[in-house]
Order: C-alpha cells, then sequence, then structure tokens
C-alpha cells in the first residue's frame, strides 16, 4: 500500500475511489430539494441534491470539493439517505461521521459542513410538507 | 526506475544518484589504498588527498572557478548557512544589514531570522509575479551598513530563474558581499562565477545525480569575504569547516560535477523540450495555470495549478504513482500553503491546488506523456463531482 492510501482507512479509500452518487440525479418524478455549505477556509464545500416522493427520499446525490474525509463523507450521506424519510430519523452528524471513517480530529470542521448541507436539504424537505 | 516504481518527477528534491557516480563512490570505500586521512602525510592519506584534489578541480569547474576556493561542507543547506552567518557574523560588532528575498529556500529564511535574532536587519524582498527578483529592488534596498546580499540563482518551487550577473554587478559597485543559492542551477544553467560578481555560492551533489551528504561554498579570491567558520576542530578547508573529508562523498560529487557540465550544452534544452511536452499534455485537464516561470525558468522545473482541485484529494487520486511535490508542506489539515507561491500573489487555496512537477537526467518522454495522462485522469474526477461554480472560485 503507498505511504498516502496509508493515511485513510479502508471505508474513505473505498468510496473516494468510486465516489458512488457523485454528480446529478437521474431524472425521474417527485419534488427536488437541495443543502449547500460552503467553507472554503475550512477546506470543504458539499452540496446534496434530493428527490422526494410521499415523505421519503428515493435519490440522492452529490457535489463536493474538499480532502478524501470530505469526499468520503459526502458520498457515504448520500448512499444511505436513500429511502429514508425527511424527517431527520436517518440523519447523520459529523462526529458519527469521523468515528465511521476513522478521520482524525483536526478534519471535523471539514465534516461539518457536510453535516451543514444534509441538515440544510433536510430543512427544505421538511419544508415542501408544510401546508 | 524498477517496474511498477511511481513516475519520478520530483527531481528538484533530489535526482537520483547516477550510476557511474555510486561506482567510483564504491570504489573509494573499497579501495585499501584509499582508506586514509585526506589530511594525512602518509601514502593512504597522500592518496585520498589526490583523490579529494581532483574532485575539488571537477567541482570548481563546473562554476568556473579555482580549486583553492571551493570549501567542501554537508551540503547545500550548511553552505548557505556557512555563507550568510558567517559572513554576517565577520562584518564585526555592531549591527549590520542583510539582503534576501522572501521566496528563498528555508535554509536562507531560516539564517537571516536567526541573524535578526542576533540584532541584525534584514531587508526581505518580494519577487515579482513571475517569482524573481527585480535587480532594481536590490539596488534600492541597500544601505552603508549592508554586509550581503543572498539570492538564489532558480527557485526551487518554480524554477524563476535571477539576473545574477545584474545583481552582481551592483553589489560589486556598491562594495556589497554577493552570496548565490545555486543549489537548483548548478549542472542545470551555465555558471561562471568570475563573470557573475559572485563573492559566495552554494551548491550539493544530490541534486545532479551525486550522493547526498556533501556540498560545496566557492568563495570569491579577491577581494575575499571575511568569513567566520560555524564549526571548529582542527583547521580543515583552510579553517573555515572543520571535520574530516568525506573522500567517498567528495569524489562521488566531483564526477556528478564532470558528468552534468560535459552535457551542459544538450542536456538543458532536451530537458526543456520535455518540460513543455509535459505541459501541452496537461492542457487536456485545462483551466489549468503556470506558477512562476512561464517558460524562461529552470528548464526541469514545472509548477501547476488545478483551478477547483483540493491539493490532498489530488495526491490520495495519483496514490503513489507519481512523485512530485505538492503545494502544501504536508496533506494534513494543518498543512501550510507553499509561502513562495503565496509571495507570488496566490491564495491559500490555489498554492494548495498546485503541483511542482521537475524533470531530470533519467526523465523520457514516455515517462511525461504517462505522467500527464495520469494528473488529466485524476483531475477531471475530481472536477466531476465539484459543486457548480468551484473551479471559478477556487483558482
Amino acid at each position: 500500500m503507498s505511504e498516502i492510501r496509508a493515511m485513510y482507512s479502508s471505508l474513505v479509500r473505498e468510496l473516494f475511489e468510486r465516489l458512488p452518487h457523485a454528480g446529478d440525479l437521474a431524472p425521474g418524478p417527485g419534488a427536488l430539494v437541495h443543502g449547500e455549505a460552503m467553507a472554503l477556509d475550512r477546506g470543504a464545500w458539499v452540496r446534496f441534491d434530493a428527490r422526494i416522493e410521499d415523505g421519503r427520499i428515493v435519490d440522492c446525490a452529490f457535489r463536493a470539493w474538499g480532502c478524501p474525509h470530505t469526499l468520503a463523507a459526502a458520498a457515504l450521506v448520500a448512499g444511505r439517505m436513500h429511502g429514508q424519510g425527511i424527517d431527520g430519523e436517518a440523519a447523520f452528524d459529523a462526529r458519527r461521521l469521523a468515528a465511521e471513517l476513522d478521520a482524525p480530529p483536526e478534519k471535523l470542521g471539514r465534516l461539518l459542513v457536510v453535516e451543514d448541507a444534509l441538515f440544510g436539504m433536510l430543512a427544505r424537505a421538511l419544508a415542501l410538507q408544510l401546508p | 526506475m524498477p517496474d511498477g516504481a511511481p513516475i519520478y518527477l520530483d527531481y528538484a528534491a533530489t535526482a537520483p544518484l547516477d550510476p557511474r557516480v555510486a561506482d567510483v563512490m564504491c570504489e573509494c570505500l573499497r579501495d585499501p589504498a584509499l582508506q586514509g586521512n585526506p589530511t594525512s602525510v602518509h601514502a593512504p592519506g597522500r592518496a585520498a588527498a589526490a583523490r579529494v584534489d581532483l574532485a575539488r578541480a571537477q567541482v570548481a569547474r563546473l562554476i568556473g572557478a579555482q580549486p583553492d576556493s571551493i570549501v567542501f561542507t554537508s551540503g547545500a543547506t550548511e553552505s548557505v548557512n556557512l555563507a550568510i552567518l558567517g559572513v554576517a557574523r565577520a562584518a564585526g560588532k555592531g549591527s549590520h544589514h542583510v539582503v534576501t528575498a522572501r521566496t528563498e529556500h528555508r535554509a536562507t529564511l531560516d539564517a537571516c531570522r536567526q541573524l535578526e535574532r542576533e540584532g541584525q536587519s534584514v531587508s526581505w524582498l518580494k519577487p515579482d509575479s513571475d517569482g524573481s527578483v527585480d535587480p532594481g529592488l536590490v539596488a534600492a534596498s541597500l544601505r552603508p551598513d549592508t554586509a550581503l546580499v543572498s539570492l538564489m540563482h532558480a527557485n526551487n518551487e518554480t524554477g524563476a530563474i535571477n539576473d545574477i550577473a545584474a545583481i552582481g554587478r551592483l553589489c560589486r559597485e556598491r562594495g556589497v558581499a554577493f552570496h548565490v543559492d545555486a543549489a537548483q542551477s548548478a549542472g542545470k544553467l551555465p555558471i561562471d562565477v568570475q563573470q557573475m560578481g559572485v563573492s559566495l555560492l552554494s551548491y550539493c551533489a544530490h541534486k545532479l545525480g551525486g550522493p547526498k551528504g556533501v556540498g560545496a561554498l566557492y568563495l570569491k579570491h579577491r577581494p575575499r569575504p571575511a568569513l567566520q567558520p560555524l564549526q571548529f576542530g582542527g583547521g580543515h578547508e583552510r579553517g573555515l569547516r572543520a571535520g574530516t573529508l568525506a573522500t567517498h562523498q567528495i569524489v562521488g560529487f566531483g564526477l556528478a560535477c564532470e558528468l552534468v557540465r560535459a552535457g551542459l550544452a544538450t542536456e538543458p534544452a532536451r530537458i526543456r523540450a520535455l518540460r513543455e511536452r509535459l505541459w501541452t499534455g496537461l492542457q487536456a485537464a485545462a483551466p489549468v495555470a503556470r506558477n512562476g516561470a512561464s517558460g524562461h525558468g529552470l528548464p526541469g522545473i514545472l509548477n501547476v495549478r488545478f483551478p477547483g482541485v483540493e491539493g490532498e484529494s489530488l495526491l490520495l487520486a495519483l496514490d503513489g504513482r507519481l512523485a512530485a511535490s505538492s503545494g502544501s508542506a504536508c496533506s494534513s489539515a494543518t498543512a501550510e500553503p507553499s509561502y513562495v507561491l503565496r509571495a507570488l500573489g496566490l491564495s491559500d487555496l490555489a498554492a494548495q491546488a498546485s503541483l511542482r512537477l521537475s524533470l531530470g537526467r533519467e526523465t523520457t518522454a514516455d515517462e511525461v506523456d504517462r505522467a500527464a495522462r495520469l494528473l488529466v485522469a485524476c483531475v477531471r474526477r475530481l472536477r466531476a463531482a465539484l459543486p457548480a461554480g468551484a473551479i471559478e472560485r477556487i483558482a
């Protein structure tokens, strides 16, 4: 294993190599919502897009600029949002992401950007449900 | 490089040891007749001294100097320290003034900061956007108490070349000692210390195919700059650098100088052509920009930035398949963006999206093409995941 690869957990490496759910949503029915957070000074910029049907997320994609942990976290979250309710039951917070990705403490600020983008998207999705 | 090894484009950090140099060093280490101390008067000592003398002549010839103007050191960092601290401290009691630039190598920056702690005054010149220091700026910074001007010949990150002859001329006119850090340029650009008006010049072996751990400081004869040694214990190197001479290292340094000198007529042009081939190949990853010297810099250095690309992610995407230097000190979250690139006006983000690619003796067209394809693929993959507007914002 190269020296640079050894700096990341196997989950980060796997997600970074494939970047699943990166890009745009496929066309389909339902309402579209997005959430975006940017903190260039912290080294992260993340956007989630989701398609909502009957109060559930039927598709989720991300776009991101940042370190491998940021990209891996965004990919992880986007994948797990599929099929989830919009009430935040599956919401991730930055600390849980850091633990799952085995991210060093100095990366927490970047993972908070992922969290902010996710919460922003969920807030918009919830707003859609309001009368 | 062996099969499966990364494409090596980090010659500005160090060059692989030339096998011919390795051979002559091994011969030195093995030959029972060469095991004496070169300062000893017995036969083994004289035999070793003869090899050191030959190497000293080879090392001197590379820069158009006389052999007895060369002081062997452990490398360019020591040479730079000896030059800067040695001249400033030898200038006598009281405060003296030193002129340098913000984009110098850490060896120079840290030695000058040490002088500031000792009560000396230092002017830190800002280079032009291409990375070179305007000789007019140097002229304007000189004061009656200026003891030394210390500038690099070619920048280690951008390859920007300073007009050493012009700066040397004005230093000579003002009676100021002029030290040149030629760690990057020796063996890659023609150097004639006499014509360039240089008082002191630092260079080393490992950047030009020689061994690590040996370097040289050139000291002009007339007028010879006053120099206070940094270490004591035996009077070696005319009392300027104490310590037993490492015969095999010095012999390797000498041969490396001889070999690069023989290639000076053709090698820079070959390497410059490869660098431009690499730059052309990278256009497929547009937008891509060149940092510092554009085309006129040191033949082997190409410093590029990929707007919208995060440095740490680029390094992981490359996954060790390319050996190059990134625009930050390391890949942790606390990595400092390159102070050289920042001094040229680049933002922290732009500096972190930069990569220094440096070519050398063993670089081939095939390696350059593979490196370009690899970089283009990695940059495209990372950009495909960017939020809209990121390329423009992170440039």
